[in-house]
């Protein structure tokens, strides 16, 4: 009682997260030390921490003006800030830049950008203004049909650049963010369970058997009768035949953009040579690490563009166990505060709770895969570190996306 | 309860998202404890192997010595200056250009062109610089951080013969030779054209390596495990060639102010033992990067220097070619050694094609060859036909590549119907174009060497081995010459024959005939000349010849540009050549004239009988 009494007088202070705020900043402040260890020796890298360096100084302006704004704001961003990424996103397909193989860099003159970055941000603000509405509700087929729409047309968009690695990332975010509203998780599975037998069965039957007994123990575990359950098994099974019986069907040099498209490093060289290369980076860091600029795999350039997807190695290269664990912790922090923040205004302001959780799986799927790839646990699928990362308009994105965070915090009752 | 109620009630939802997001950052923190600090050994070994660096080291290029295992391409050591970037200052480009004598810039360019590589790695700023330049830099060592200098070894020529065309140069690798085969490292050299290029796997030795330590900063903190590991360089092989550098002496000397080609072939073997296309250039400006400046005026020079005429060139041969038509009538038996045909100074045939020196009457194979008489092979092509013709001309490797062993070559023109049905259509043609064949002139064109070749195989009777520059390599440990095989020629045509026509060019020269300047004292010797028609202006000259008659040791061809009568101009070359090749023999010498003269007097009794 005391406690509320507290808040309501120091109501005209303006609040302030400095939790997250010293998290994001140090994340920051440790990709930059990386980024000039792993580039200071490089031959025609060495600019590249003076440039992340101005994207910093830009992005935290944008950080300030973006926690100051009125909190409705948001509210009025979201519709034109989707279209406008949609237009993006076309535009890329007919003047953009490839890299990686991915048609997905718009050149505007100095600056690169990749529009489905901006993506991101209108696709998480206008699912979260749909799904906020009071009157929306998840059980109604035509709410479920728009929602999904708002999600499924940038991912089919960034398909067709084609980028794997960001339409995974997309799929996560609505995902979580239709959990958060109340799909029922076995809406989740009958979507999702048919790409993951897909996937499967690019590995071979046995891969493919072994997904399809986990989706049958699953779907007994829902209990949702015999005639669902089969009917959504089948269609699994199908799904995988079919594809299969697709991929046949295609030219050699279809079929070659397809295996591409599902490992991006897929030439032999590359896709070993880079996730052996980074396990040892980090494996021979020990406890300690070996010292700033001291770690030879960064020093000696084993790993390419280390500065980008890789940045990690740095780290635990010349910082070892502690360096690593005191990265990790530090998005620990960030991933559990904006999920307590996010249910703590769920019941007044539905809409902002949505952007949160947003927010929370943009990072939390980056941080996975990137992590998950570079430490070896997961396949290599090039997607940056969020804040550690060389890459303006991804330190960009994810800077402006917290400050709408600490906006959120700031107008919090 | 369903898992679906369980997991969808409000605080299940962030209980559930917790629990996921702790569960990841547990398996990744367990994940880092199993690389870092249970496997950080194994981890280290595999970060530390990193770390060494192989240095290649090249091996010095296999030599090349003549017939006499005397030296006539070597290496020797020069100095090169070398700038690694990270720790050099670029404000003393200018002062570095200077002393040097290189275009400013110079520097600036090479340092950009190598910015891909770490800027670690010393650049080669300029091979071969003088004695003083390293003085200056070894003087100015604290003033100048990261400029160095190394000893490289380039291309010597310790011998006064030139050779150009036969020897060949060496060239810096370009990009897509290093593509095709892993041997080559940025900067090294690579055989370009001659026998340089032809052996350059046998050339070029085994690459070593020394293993070294490197820091982060790929700086060397000494040697790994002591050298052991370490593989030595293996000098490339000494080649052994073919040729005299003596008469390669003569013959170039003979050719200065000559524009031309000379080709002189052992018979019995087919090795060539001069090899001139005059104007030669200078290999010394080739032992490096060659300058621009050279390269401009090699290549605007009209007398066009950098081409083989020996090999690449090709003319008519004129009346040296009236040995083949003579060989293909005798032994198809279109004539026997008796027959003789009326000269009245010409042939007619559609048109009247003139002989020269008025009318020679009725005239036999010898004489016809003596005298070089153009009615009587006239008259023998129009006999045998154009295939038949073609055939012989086939069998002494006219029309088609000898197979020298440098890959410049050109196969010249050998025409038989199919050609000319190619060249004119099927009816565009007739008989009348393929009289003037007979005398050597019209489409038919032949290359030095091709002519070398064909005189070689008369003078051995038919049989040789492919004309080839290079006997073999010099095995390094035995010191003995292990030998290339050169494939076979035989001309499957008899004894008889060829001793009928050796005899027309015995007389060419020894009696009454077109090159009795070319007669040497001590040597006996058979010639022919020639001359090739010019459209364009001077005609060429042309002069094959073999010696000593009677157990030949040398046959040449010899063809001298723009100047006319081939007697006149390409026989004195051939004789002197010769002469100094025969000095190698001992039994040719001053003393055994006796001996000579009177094997020229039997000779003239013989064909006096006929």
């Amino acid at each position: 009682m005391l406690g509320s009494q507290t808040r309501i007088s120091s109501s005209n202070e303006i609040k302030f997260d400095f939790v997250l705020f010293s998290a994001i900043s140090l994340l920051v402040i440790i990709g930059l030390t990386a980024i000039y260890s792993s580039t200071l020796n490089h031959p025609t890298a060495g600019g590249n921490f003076a440039k992340q360096l101005f994207w910093v100084v830009g992005s935290f302006i944008i950080f300030f003006i973006t926690f100051f704004l009125h909190s409705r704001t948001f509210h009025y961003l979201a519709i034109p800030a989707y279209l406008f990424s949609l237009v993006l996103l076309v535009a890329v397909m007919f003047m953009g830049k490839t890299v990686y193989g991915a048609k997905s860099w718009l050149d505007l003159g100095p600056v690169g950008f990749q529009p489905s970055e901006f993506a991101k941000i209108g696709t998480i603000l206008l699912l979260a203004s749909y799904l906020g509405r009071e009157k929306t509700n998840l059980d109604n087929l035509g709410d479920k049909l728009v929602a999904l729409a708002i999600g499924f047309v940038p991912v089919a968009l960034i398909l067709l650049e084609p980028d794997m690695g960001t339409s995974l990332v997309f799929l996560f975010i609505i995902t979580v963010m239709l959990y958060w509203k109340g799909l029922s998780l076995f809406l989740i599975f009958f979507f999702i369970s048919p790409l993951f037998s897909v996937l499967s069965f690019m590995f071979g039957y046995y891969v493919f058997g072994t997904v399809l007994i986990i989706i049958l123990l699953v779907l007994i575990s829902f209990k949702k009768g015999i005639l669902i359950s089969s009917f959504v098994f089948v269609m699994n099974v199908g799904a995988g035949f079919f594809f299969d019986f697709f991929y046949k069907a295609l030219k050699p040099h279809q079929q070659k953009r397809i295996d591409s498209f599902l490992d991006p490093y897929a030439d032999p060289l590359g896709a070993g040579y880079n996730a052996i290369q980074a396990k040892v980076a980090i494996g021979s860091g020990g406890f300690l690490g070996k010292g700033f600029l001291n770690g030879n795999q960064t020093q000696l350039q084993y790993i390419p563009e280390q500065w980008t997807d890789f940045i990690f190695c740095v780290i635990g290269e010349e910082f070892g166990f502690i360096g690593s664990v005191i990265t990790i912790s530090l998005f620990l922090i960030i991933f559990l505060r904006l999920l307590k923040l996010a249910s703590s205004i769920r019941e007044r302001n539905e809409f902002a709770s949505m952007i949160v959780v947003g927010i929370f799986a943009l990072l939390f799927v980056h941080f996975i895969i990137n992590i998950g790839m570079t430490v070896g646990i997961m396949p290599v699928i090039g997607v940056p570190l969020p804040f550690v990362s060389y890459g303006g308009s991804s330190l960009l994105v994810n800077v402006f996306l917290m400050g709408i965070v600490v906006n959120i915090y700031r107008n919090k009752k | 309860m369903t898992i679906k109620n369980i997991f969808s009630s409000s605080d299940l939802k962030r209980t559930l998202l917790f629990t996921v997001v702790i569960g990841f950052f547990t398996l990744i923190v367990l994940q880092l404890f199993r690389m870092q600090i249970l496997n950080q050994k194994f981890y280290d070994v595999k970060s530390a192997e990193n770390s060494i660096k192989g240095l290649v080291q090249s091996p010095l290029r296999g030599a090349f010595l003549d017939r006499n295992l005397k030296v006539v391409v070597g290496n020797k050591p020069s100095y090169t200056v070398f700038i690694t970037p990270s720790n050099y200052q670029r404000k003393y480009d200018t002062i570095i250009e200077t002393v040097l004598g290189v275009d400013s810039g110079y520097i600036g360019k090479i340092l950009n062109l190598n910015k891909k590589y770490s800027k670690f790695v010393p650049v080669r700023i300029k091979r071969d610089i003088s004695f003083d330049m390293i003085a200056w830099i070894e003087e100015n060592r604290d003033k100048l951080p990261g400029v160095n200098f190394q000893v490289e070894m380039e291309r010597e020529y310790p011998d006064s013969i030139i050779a150009s065309h036969m020897f060949g140069y060496i060239k810096e690798v370009s990009r897509r030779q290093l593509e095709e085969d892993a041997y080559y490292n940025m900067g090294d050299f690579i055989g370009n054209n001659g026998v340089e290029k032809t052996y350059e796997k046998y050339l070029r030795g085994t690459k070593g390596v020394k293993y070294v330590l490197v820091d982060s900063k790929r700086k060397e903190i000494g040697r790994y495990k002591n050298g052991e590991l370490d593989i030595n360089s293996i000098k490339g092989e000494d080649l052994v060639l073919t040729i005299d550098a003596g008469a390669q002496r003569v013959a170039e000397k003979a050719f200065i102010g000559k524009k031309g080609a000379l080709v002189a072939i052992e018979p019995s073997t087919g090795e060539v033992l001069a090899f001139v296309s005059s104007p030669q250039y200078d290999l010394r400006h080739f032992t490096t990067v060659t300058p621009k400046e050279i390269w401009r005026q090699l290549n605007t020079d009209p007398d066009k220097p950098l081409f083989n005429r020996a090999t690449l060139s090709i003319y008519p041969p004129g009346s040296t070619y009236k040995m083949l038509g003579a060989i293909a009538a005798l032994e198809e038996g279109i004539i026997t050694p008796e027959s003789r045909i009326h000269c009245a100074g010409g042939y007619h045939f559609g048109r009247f094609f003139k002989c020269h020196g008025g009318s020679h009457g009725p005239i036999d194979v010898i004489t016809s060859i003596e005298k070089s008489c153009n009615t009587f092979y006239y008259s023998l092509i129009m006999k045998m036909g154009l295939e038949v013709w073609s055939d012989y001309g086939r069998r002494f490797g006219f029309g088609q590549k000898t197979g020298l062993d440098i890959t410049e070559e050109r196969q010249g023109i050998l025409p038989n119907t199919e050609w000319y049905n190619k060249r004119y259509g099927k009816n565009g043609w007739t008989k009348g174009f393929i009289v003037s064949l007979g005398i050597g002139q019209g489409e038919l064109s032949v290359t030095p060497t091709q002519l070398a070749q064909y005189t070689a195989l008369i003078a051995n009777n038919g049989k040789s081995k492919k004309p080839h520059m290079v006997k073999g390599y010099l095995d390094s440990q035995t010191k003995k010459i292990v030998p290339f095989k050169f494939e076979d020629i035989d001309t499957k045509i008899s004894q008889k024959t060829f001793d009928v026509v050796k005899e027309g060019m015995f007389k060419v020269i020894h009696g009454a005939g077109t090159a009795r300047s070319a007669k040497l004292p001590n040597v006996t010797m058979a010639g022919k000349t020639g001359t090739s028609q010019n459209p364009h202006g001077k005609d060429h000259a042309w002069f094959v010849a073999f010696a000593p008659y009677e157990n030949p040791k040398i046959a040449i061809a010899v063809l001298v540009e723009n100047v006319g009568y081939g007697g006149t101009h390409a026989a004195p070359i051939a004789r002197d050549v010769i002469k100094e090749y025969m000095k190698n023999f001992p039994e040719y010498n001053e003393q055994n004239i006796e001996k000579k003269k009177n094997l020229e007097g039997k000779i003239v009794r013989i064909s006096n009988a006929n």
